[in-house]
């Protein structure tokens, strides 16, 4: 079994835990069906993640292994959702860290289209690595988050939206929303992550720009243009997840530049009385 | 264009009042801008509705009352102003109320709840604080805004604007505007009703023409900015905000005449329930710090006497935005309808 420490997995994520801590403080609501009380319980259930996430290395390692051994009819890449969409570790991951959820994602139909493509087995398993790789990390994932959930440090996860109250509350579920454009990118529902960053634009950014815009206007014209155009165009179902996750990572790092801004200047903000 | 230029004072800013001339001038002396110290003490349990608005400012300004009135249970529920409005109808359609003043960031959302009856009666002085146009029986504006003409100063000057929206359907320059945007489907309506479906219809297609659409209305501005168009349609905190940011931007407010161009929309307060907690609430919202704060922090026009307008606006000798019942905008169907039929939605 491969397994990845926590230490490796802060290594190869730097920021990761906080993260989790931003992620679950601003409060989740899961996009694919009810979220079960286990993910406040994480520890809980790490034995059952564990188990869930070794079931499913097995059955997409048998998926593969019938592909190579007779061929792409008989594997029937469908099953692989199913099986993910099947194990309680799914919510478990998806409300507490997202880019590694879409990494699932983006694993699973990595391997589902190089089975539907009749790709030689080569490419199948090179695939198939990867998605073990992203199963192993998301269960890292998890364990850590259990650690803070352990010592109070997250919120409860929540199954309504929570409003945030503040321009930095609002630009860090800015962020969120976007690693839920690429999960969503990554499911191969374009149209669902289109739908997102028109709302997130419509509804969050819009809220924030008019104070941003005083503190850096050619930041506001960037972002505009991100929000606007460049996501949205790589939205198109023809981009890799890959090329998606870069526009996201690289407006994400504007808007902690923008927190950065909008805090500073909350705190020159004179008292209302 | 006649008139250009900024709001210096808000004297002669107005809509019209739903209240007779008389009352208003009886109302209006007795009026004065009121200070929060001369306000009671705010206790017991409140529940507000908060419409979505101005990105955290609005919450500075809740959080202010709560610490200066400890005994003060204020419970917030918040959401996109139309979705809470509909809350509100839907609740007392139920038979149950959970909101106890309603706070929206668009007097469209108040029609629809005083339009079912829920709002209750303001007591006179209070409404005697807003300025003449803006006093209402059933609810009070908090803070305004007014639809302007942002345009690019190298690509423009002044004279070369006209001085009537209709006309702008007839001209020949390129136009920026955000269909999708609230403000501005609010705006159509106002046009609806001063100019009637048809004129409305014939504006759309006409501008359509040689408009381009963007997003938002900060983003209309700023394609003015960058001479992408030569003016747009927007509030008129987008363009003070961006000067704010870049005071070399070259764009500037126009404001037509008389029409639904240079609307003074505003965001408004209802109370629900009965008592005196509500009706105080309400006034905090309209003291001479509450109405500055939100002046000078969010661009929002003051609408009590006596509090200056935000900074950066230059004089305006004259405005006339027109007669429009503010709390009839809140029938936007008409308005999608047509503009889905002209193809802008």
């Amino acid at each position: 079994m491969q397994s990845i420490s926590l230490v490796s997995l802060l290594r190869k994520h730097r920021g990761l835990a906080f993260g989790l801590f931003a992620m679950l403080a601003a409060g989740q609501v899961s996009a694919n069906g009810a979220i079960g009380d286990h993910v406040n319980d994480l520890k809980g259930h790490l034995g059952q993640y564990s188990e869930e996430v070794n079931w499913l290395v097995s059955k997409y390692d048998e998926v593969v292994d019938t592909y190579e051994k007779q061929g792409k009819k008989a594997a029937n890449s469908n099953v692989m959702v199913e099986y993910w969409e099947e194990v309680d570790f799914h919510s478990a991951i998806e409300t507490n860290y997202v880019p590694v959820y879409a990494n699932i994602w983006q694993g699973i139909f990595g391997v589902k289209q190089a089975i539907d493509a009749d790709a030689p087995i080569a490419k199948v398993r090179e695939e198939q690595t990867k998605l073990n790789q992203a199963l192993w990390q998301a269960l890292g994932a998890v364990k850590l988050a259990s650690q803070y959930q352990e010592k109070g440090l997250l919120a409860k996860v929540q199954t309504t939206e929570a409003e945030p109250t503040s321009m930095p509350e609002t630009l860090e579920d800015i962020k969120h929303r976007l690693d839920r454009v690429v999960a969503k990118y990554a499911e191969q529902l374009p149209e669902a992550a289109t739908s997102i960053v028109h709302d997130t634009y419509l509804h969050r950014f819009e809220g924030v720009e008019g104070a941003l815009i005083e503190q850096d206007a050619a930041l506001v014209e960037d972002l505009e243009k991100d929000f606007n155009v460049t996501l949205p165009q790589a939205l198109d179902g023809k981009s890799s997840v890959d090329d998606v996750r870069k526009v996201v990572e690289s407006m994400q790092v504007k808007l902690d530049k923008a927190k950065s801004l909008l805090e500073e200047a909350e705190k020159k903000r004179k008292d209302v009385f | 264009m006649q008139r250009r230029a900024f709001l210096h004072n808000l004297a002669a800013v107005g809509a019209i009042s739903c209240l007779p001339l008389s009352i208003q001038r009886s109302l209006a002396a007795e009026a004065g801008t009121v200070s929060v110290d001369q306000l009671p003490q705010l206790e017991g349990d409140i529940t507000l509705y908060l419409g979505r608005g101005e990105g955290g400012l609005y919450e500075n300004v809740l959080e202010a009352i709560r610490k200066r009135n400890p005994k003060l249970n204020l419970q917030i529920r918040r959401g996109s102003t139309a979705a809470l409005a509909n809350s509100i109808v839907a609740e007392a359609k139920a038979g149950v109320r959970r909101a106890d003043v309603f706070w929206a960031v668009d007097s469209g959302a108040i029609g629809l709840v005083s339009d079912a009856g829920l709002a209750r009666p303001l007591p006179a002085d209070l409404v005697g604080q807003l300025k003449p146009g803006f006093q209402y029986p059933q609810w009070a504006p908090v803070t305004g805004r007014i639809r302007t003409l942002p345009y690019n100063t190298d690509r423009l000057t002044p004279e070369q604007i006209p001085d009537s929206v209709m006309a702008l359907a007839d001209s020949d320059l390129a136009i920026g505007w955000a269909p999708a945007y609230a403000s501005f489907q609010s705006f159509v309506t106002a046009m609806r009703l001063l100019e009637g479906d048809k004129a409305t219809e014939e504006w759309l297609r006409g501008v359509s023409r040689h408009a381009t659409s963007y997003a938002g209305e900060l983003g209309v501005v700023m394609a003015v900015e960058r001479g992408e168009v030569d003016l747009g349609f927007a509030n008129h905190y987008y363009t003070l905000r961006l000067k704010s940011g870049k005071p070399d931007a070259k764009v500037d407010l126009a404001f037509t005449n008389n029409d639904a161009g240079c609307l003074v929309n505003a965001s408004g307060i209802v109370a629900l329930s009965e008592g005196d907690l509500p009706i105080n609430f309400i006034r905090y919202l309209l003291t001479r710090e509450v109405q500055s704060y939100l002046a000078s922090e969010a661009y929002e026009i003051p609408l009590v006497d006596g509090v200056k307008p935000p900074a950066g606006l230059p004089a305006l000798s004259a405005v006339s935005p027109p007669k429009v019942d503010l709390t009839e905008l809140a029938d936007l169907r008409p308005t999608l309808n047509l503009m889905r039929r002209v193809g802008v939605l």
